[in-house]
């Protein structure tokens, strides 16, 4: 039985948390396999910051360039690697590496790729991973093939057990590939924020009651690492620019978590929010409709919830 | 040479190079109309000659703005009635002792006066009262022809008035003394007596004056007139003559140009486009009254009619086209309108401005220039019949929570087909009301049926957002579901549908009755289907403009709401005169751009002011989700209470009706 | 410079998707299709660096039976031409067999640049451009936003999260997987897609696909739906207690 490699991502030079959770994964299926974990890491960092990574064996692979992310060269030094230790499994995050790398070097090694995991266990006689679909609104059930395959993973799917180990680390040079290469790195742009891109937002209707009252707001979203965005009539009232409003008239947002402050959920609104990855309301009136697109509800006074949470947030 | 000769020759010269550059002009212009798309507009010929007469001697549409009308009317009469004056004038001067009279002379003598009143009252309003529709309007040339106008006349009691004095040395006959009847010329003659001014050479100097401020000027405005606004003179009423006559809510009338209705050059614009390009007078009276320019957007109805008649100067002049959609006209003019109609109805000379508005913008439809949210309803409803990105199946869901079920009027007839539209069926918070206009049908025991998931969008936003081929493509799929069921009338809830069904159909044949549920519900109540008591509220009506201006629907929601025992108090701004909402043409679903104060916000307002209204009755469920919102951003809640005709109706005939919708809490 | 878009319909997630509750099945022919939404991003980057560039435009899609119209849509917006990738294929082609149709139709009919859009809905078995640049071996990148010709480089941005980007530059040919066009894609009018339908043709080619690696799909299943939030009961501090938790399950808190 072949190995289960993880390829590891780094956040400031140390295991990423979705790598974290891709080892403790990769981990629970290997001992109920009987089998060993590779972890795969790439840059100047990647020796250090996988010393102490749940995984039997890891490979650090460097280069001059490989601090920074190189698609061409990254999947053809991957593929290199699947090709010598005929892994089981090839777990990669379904970030924008593991979408270059996943069905890249999938395709490039003959093997199958299952995407949008976000469970894997081992049934009978099986590896079964559960996948995301038809942007999440089915689940399919897929038999990892007996011959193996690479499978990337939603992040946030399995958690990590914070286990650390004592991987035997290999360090292996390589040259980049020429053919693509990183002209600059771009930094994320000033001026007024685009909360179409945001990954959290802060969302405030008219509950909010009052101008001053959006510094709290701001704080929670400063806690969060979110941006502030809101319903139309707190732009109609002036408290804060176009830029910001959701919905109909305004933005179409979708980001990973929408925490609705004071917003009844009027059909306007919802149109530019309900597809959001979590949607978390706060509104006194628990009928209100925006009840019906939340997965989580509350009917705590937003002017007390704002502070206790960002308080909390700041604490961790 | 006599001075009599010279003003002869003058006369003679100077009339042959004004009619030549008038008739070179008018020659071009017609080249461009001889070149433009056919539109028939010979239909309907007393009609047309009857309300001609109406608008053109009574001034009606004038008459909206008294100030404006009134000395329009004075200046306006006077040139008919100093038509007199130039006839006997001249002939004064080539027959020699000719006179027109003094009856003739005196009414000459009054209007004289009142086109005097008229420039002074015209003058004061350019300089003092300054109204905003003028605001882009050439200025300059307004007060060039207000100059001439006034030469003219005070020309005509000069020479006039001289002419006692001048007969003899001039031409050689000895005139009678003017009459009191003639009273203007009479004054002044004794005015030159007292200032010694009738010797010959002086009387002869006099007269002459006289005669080149009045006949010499009116040749230079013959030629100056088809450079100026003022071609109006010429083209008002043969403009106002050839109207559209048609049912006003026909936007497309057959037959539809074969490569469609895109206006990307001016040989895309019909002769009466070209016509009104050059016929508006630069009123304004389009931009006072249009909800756009209300609002800030750089819309104003005046100023695209401009910007097109320079562009086609310029273009006639030798300059390289410009693209009209997007270049003459910019993008957001464009997409600010909603297709009211308020300017059309205010334009004295009826100029046409939505049809080139709606060509234009199916021009950058062409070109994939859309607004973002509007470009996926036009996606939602080619693929699932409604803008609300909501499946088809689930168009007759607000039936579920009725006790009745509906018909299905594709399977089994149906006295009254229900054509529900794309807000009453899929807008969470309209659906109760939806079910309250079943319920009262059921109480009223009136058969009826829906088309449940047969019926699909009837495409009116779609033709006036300028997606021509969609519409096509939404009546087809409504006409063939219309042609599997049974029934005797149709009816809507919302006006959009009512306009498409009534009077865009047409050209695919359609020409069954359609009603709006207002006129179907008096029906019932004259029918005595309603046990009515009265609710004693106080309110006002919005008129939607799809209903009443494109409809000429103004008495059924009165009459309905006055059978309910409401006391209505209008709005300054009702009927044909009422002010959008801002939500027609497609804006509800584009991008709010350089809005300052939103349209419904503003008429909210209107409301406010009205005394002790309670009450904001609507006819429209895109209006019921409009004002709610604007009741609500504009902090009204509690003083102003939004309520369809419905809420009313259900409520005065005592319908167990959901709380939230009680009218008279 | 000769690019070219890879094109694909997905059912279209306003309607229900249709299951065979039993068997877990979808039923593809009792669901409605349409142009993937990332595909009509990489149509339009491709139209946008046509007219800077004077590129020359094809689409493609592997047919499976309801292609035409997206087709002609594209030829409509402004591509020059369009090809039908024809076989043994139908709704329920993988992904893997249509990136190894491509492959081979690329193989004998070589682009520069080949766009596609990054992912689609449907694509748990991966995503096309990718499987398409590692079976040919060119290089890749996916999540990618403005492409612009450098003379016979490509130079594009591609997007990490948090709004880290960087600029990459490739040499040609190269796949790319579009995250977002630098303007919304354009409309088709509906006239001009069906004036297209009448005045052009759709290249029609045949490839013959050998066995790939498949996907075993057991089952699709709709995940136990909510219909109404959760409700938090308790004070602001307890409630705060459980968002953060809640929050952490999701790995949504920092550090
Ligand atoms: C054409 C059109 C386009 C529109 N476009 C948009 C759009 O793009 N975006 C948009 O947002 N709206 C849009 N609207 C407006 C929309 O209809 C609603 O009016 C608006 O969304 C309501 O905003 P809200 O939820 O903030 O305010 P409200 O509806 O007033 O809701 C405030 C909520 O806060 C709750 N609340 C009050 N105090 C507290 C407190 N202390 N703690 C907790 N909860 C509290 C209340 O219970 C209430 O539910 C549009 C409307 C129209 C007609
Ligand atoms: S139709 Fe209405 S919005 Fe459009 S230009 Fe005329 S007045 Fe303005
Ligand atoms: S279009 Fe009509 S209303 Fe508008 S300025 Fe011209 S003449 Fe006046």
């Amino acid at each position: 039985m072949g190995p289960i490699l993880v390829v590891a991502e780094f956040t400031e030079g140390e295991l990423s948390d979705t790598s974290r959770e891709l080892l403790t994964k990769a981990r629970e299926l290997a001992q109920s396999l009987g089998s060993e974990v590779i972890a795969v890491g790439f840059g100047s960092h990647a020796e250090h910051a996988m010393a102490n990574a749940d995984a039997d064996r890891a490979v650090a692979i460097t280069g001059l360039g490989l601090d920074q992310y190189l698609p061409l060269t990254y999947e053809r030094t991957l593929s290199q690697i699947v090709s010598e230790y005929h892994p089981l499994l090839t777990m990669v995050a379904n970030s924008t590496m593991g979408l270059d790398l996943g069905a890249g070097v999938a395709a490039a090694q003959h093997m199958p790729v299952i995407a949008y995991c976000n469970g894997l266990h081992t049934d009978a006689e099986d590896i079964v991973a559960q996948c995301q679909a038809f942007a999440g609104k089915l689940l399919a059930e897929v038999a990892v093939p007996a011959g193996g395959a690479v499978i990337t993973v939603l992040p946030g799917s399995f958690g990590s057990s914070g286990t650390s180990g004592h991987p035997e680390v290999t360090v292996m040079a390589v040259d980049s590939v020429p053919g693509m290469d990183v002209v600059k790195i771009l930094e994320p742009e000033k001026g007024d924020v685009d909360i179409t891109r945001a990954d959290i937002l802060v969302s405030v209707g008219r509950g909010i009651g009052d101008p001053e009252n959006l510094g709290l707001a701001q704080e929670l979203a400063e806690a969060i690492g979110g941006v502030v965005s809101c319903s139309r009539p707190v732009v109609d009232a002036g408290w804060l620019p176009k830029a910001r409003q959701v919905g109909k008239s305004g933005q179409t947002v979708k980001p990973k978590l929408y925490l609705a402050l004071g917003i009844s959920g009027a059909p306007e609104h919802l149109q530019g929010m309900k597809d959001a990855d979590l949607i978390i309301a706060a509104n006194t009136d628990e009928s209100s409709s925006i009840m019906e697109v939340a997965h989580y509800g509350t009917t705590v006074d937003i002017l007390d919830l704002m502070p206790a949470l960002a308080e909390r947030l700041r604490g961790e | 040479m006599a001075l009599r000769d010279v003003l002869m020759a003058a006369t003679i010269i100077m009339f042959v190079a004004a009619g030549a550059i008038f008739s070179r002009r008018f020659w071009n212009i017609y080249q461009v109309m001889k070149k433009s798309r056919p539109t028939n507009r010979s239909d309907r010929l007393g009609e047309r000659l009857t309300s001609t007469f109406i608008q053109v001697f009574a001034h009606k549409r004038m008459l909206k703005i008294r100030y404006s009308g009134v000395l329009h009317l004075f200046i306006f009469s006077g040139f008919v009635v100093l038509l007199i004056d130039v006839v006997g004038s001249i002939l004064q001067l080539f027959v020699a002792g000719f006179s027109i009279g003094p009856v003739l002379g005196m009414i000459v003598d009054i209007w004289v006066c009142l086109v005097l009143i008229g420039v002074v009252m015209a003058i004061y309003q350019r300089a003092v009262i300054k109204p905003e529709r003028y605001h882009g309007s050439d200025e300059t040339d307004g007060y060039i022809i207000l100059g001439m106008i006034t030469m003219i006349v005070i020309g005509i009691a000069i020479h006039e008035s001289f002419y006692p004095y001048a007969a003899i040395p001039v031409f050689g006959v000895k005139s009678a003394p003017i009459g009191a009847m003639e009273f203007l010329a009479y004054g002044l003659s004794h005015l030159w007596a007292t200032l010694g001014w009738t010797a010959p050479r002086a009387a002869s100097i006099g007269y002459a004056v006289g005669y080149a401020m009045d006949i010499l000027v009116i040749w230079i405005f013959l030629a100056y007139l088809p450079y100026s606004k003022h071609l109006h003179v010429f083209l008002a009423i043969p403009n106002i003559f050839v109207r559209k006559m048609r049912p006003p809510g026909e936007l497309v009338p057959s037959p539809v140009p074969e490569e469609g209705i895109a206006i990307r050059s001016f040989g895309d614009l019909s002769w009466k486009d070209v016509m009104d390009l050059y016929t508006c007078t630069e009123c304004g009276r389009c931009q006072a009254v249009c909800p756009a320019h209300a609002a800030g957007q750089a819309l104003s109805p005046k100023m695209i009619i401009l910007e097109l008649r320079e562009a086609l100067k310029k273009e006639l002049a030798g300059g390289e086209p410009i693209p009209l959609a997007g270049g003459v006209v910019s993008q957001e003019e464009l997409w600010a309108c909603t297709t009211c109609g308020a300017c059309m109805e205010a334009c004295p000379v009826f100029i046409e401005h939505v049809p080139k508005i709606v060509g234009m913008r199916a021009a950058l439809l062409e070109d994939g220039e859309i607004d973002k949210s509007a470009q996926k309803v036009l996606v939602g409803w080619d693929r699932q019949g409604n803008s609300f990105g909501q499946p088809l199946k689930k168009r007759p869901q607000w039936t579920k929570g009725l006790d009745v079920a509906i018909k299905d009027a594709r399977r089994e007839p149906v006295d009254w087909l229900w054509f529900v539209g794309d807000f009453a069926s899929y807008d969470p918070r309209l659906q109760d009301l939806t079910r309250l206009v079943a319920q009262l049908l059921q109480r009223a025991e009136v058969d009826f049926g829906i088309l449940y998931d047969g019926e699909s969008n009837s495409g009116n936003d779609a033709l006036r957002i300028g997606e021509f081929g969609l519409f096509e493509a939404l009546a087809q799929k409504n006409l063939a579901k219309l042609e599997e069921a049974q029934y005797n009338m149709i009816f809507t809830t919302d006006p959009h549908s009512l306009n498409a069904l009534k009077n865009e159909y047409v050209k695919y044949g359609f020409d069954r009755p359609v009603k709006h549920y207002t006129e179907a519900f008096v029906d019932l109540i004259e029918g005595g289907k309603f046990d009515l008591k009265p609710l004693g509220i106080r309110a006002t009506y919005h008129d939607p403009c799809y209903l009443g201006r494109w409809n000429r629907i103004f008495d059924a929601p009165r009459e309905l709401i006055k059978r309910v025992g409401v006391d209505l108090v209008e709005m300054p701004r009702h009927g044909e005169n009422s002010f959008c909402c801002g939500a027609g043409g497609g804006r509800i679903w584009m991008e709010e751009v350089g809005i300052k104060e939103r349209p419904a916000d503003q008429r909210i307002k209107e409301a406010l002011t009205l005394e002790g209204v309670t009450h904001f009755v609507v006819a429209c469920p895109k209006d019921v989700a409009m004002f709610t919102a604007a009741v609500a951003s504009t902090g009204n809640e509690g003083r102003l209470r939004v309520v369809d005709v419905a809420e009313l109706l259900a409520e005065a005939a005592g319908l167990g009706i959901p709380d939230k919708l009680v009218a008279t809490r | 410079m000769r690019i070219l878009v890879l094109t694909k319909s997905v059912p279209d997630l306003v309607e229900e998707l249709v299951l065979d509750e039993d068997s877990g099945e979808l039923l593809h022919d009792e669901m409605t299709y349409v142009p993937s939404e990332w595909d009509d991003h990489a149509v339009e980057e491709a139209l946008l660096i046509k007219e800077d560039s004077n590129a020359d435009v094809t689409v493609l899609a592997v047919d499976t039976g309801d292609v035409d119209n997206m087709l002609f849509t594209a030829l409509a917006k402004g591509a020059d031409r369009a090809i039908k990738l024809q076989g043994d294929f139908d709704l329920s082609t993988s992904n893997r067999k249509r990136a190894q149709a491509i492959a081979h139709y690329v193989k004998e009919n070589p682009y520069d640049l080949i766009l596609s859009g990054v992912q689609a809905i449907d694509d748990i078995d991966g995503q096309i451009p990718a499987m398409v640049a590692g079976l040919l071996g060119m290089p890749h990148a996916s999540v990618v936003t403005d492409v612009r010709l450098d003379g016979d480089r490509v130079h594009f941005h591609q997007e990490y999260g948090g709004g880290l980007q960087a600029e990459l530059a490739s040499q040609t040919p190269v796949v790319l997987g579009i995250q977002a066009a630098r303007k919304p894609p354009r409309y088709a009018s509906i006239a001009k897609v069906r004036q297209m339908m009448k005045s052009s043709v759709l290249e029609e080619v045949e490839v013959a696909v050998e066995e790939v690696p498949e996907l075993e799909i057991r089952r699709f299943f709709k995940p136990v739906a909510a219909g109404h939030a959760e409700m938090i009961d308790g004070d602001a501090e307890e409630v705060a207690e459980r968002i953060v938790s809640i929050l952490k399950e999701r790995n949504l808190v920092r550090g």
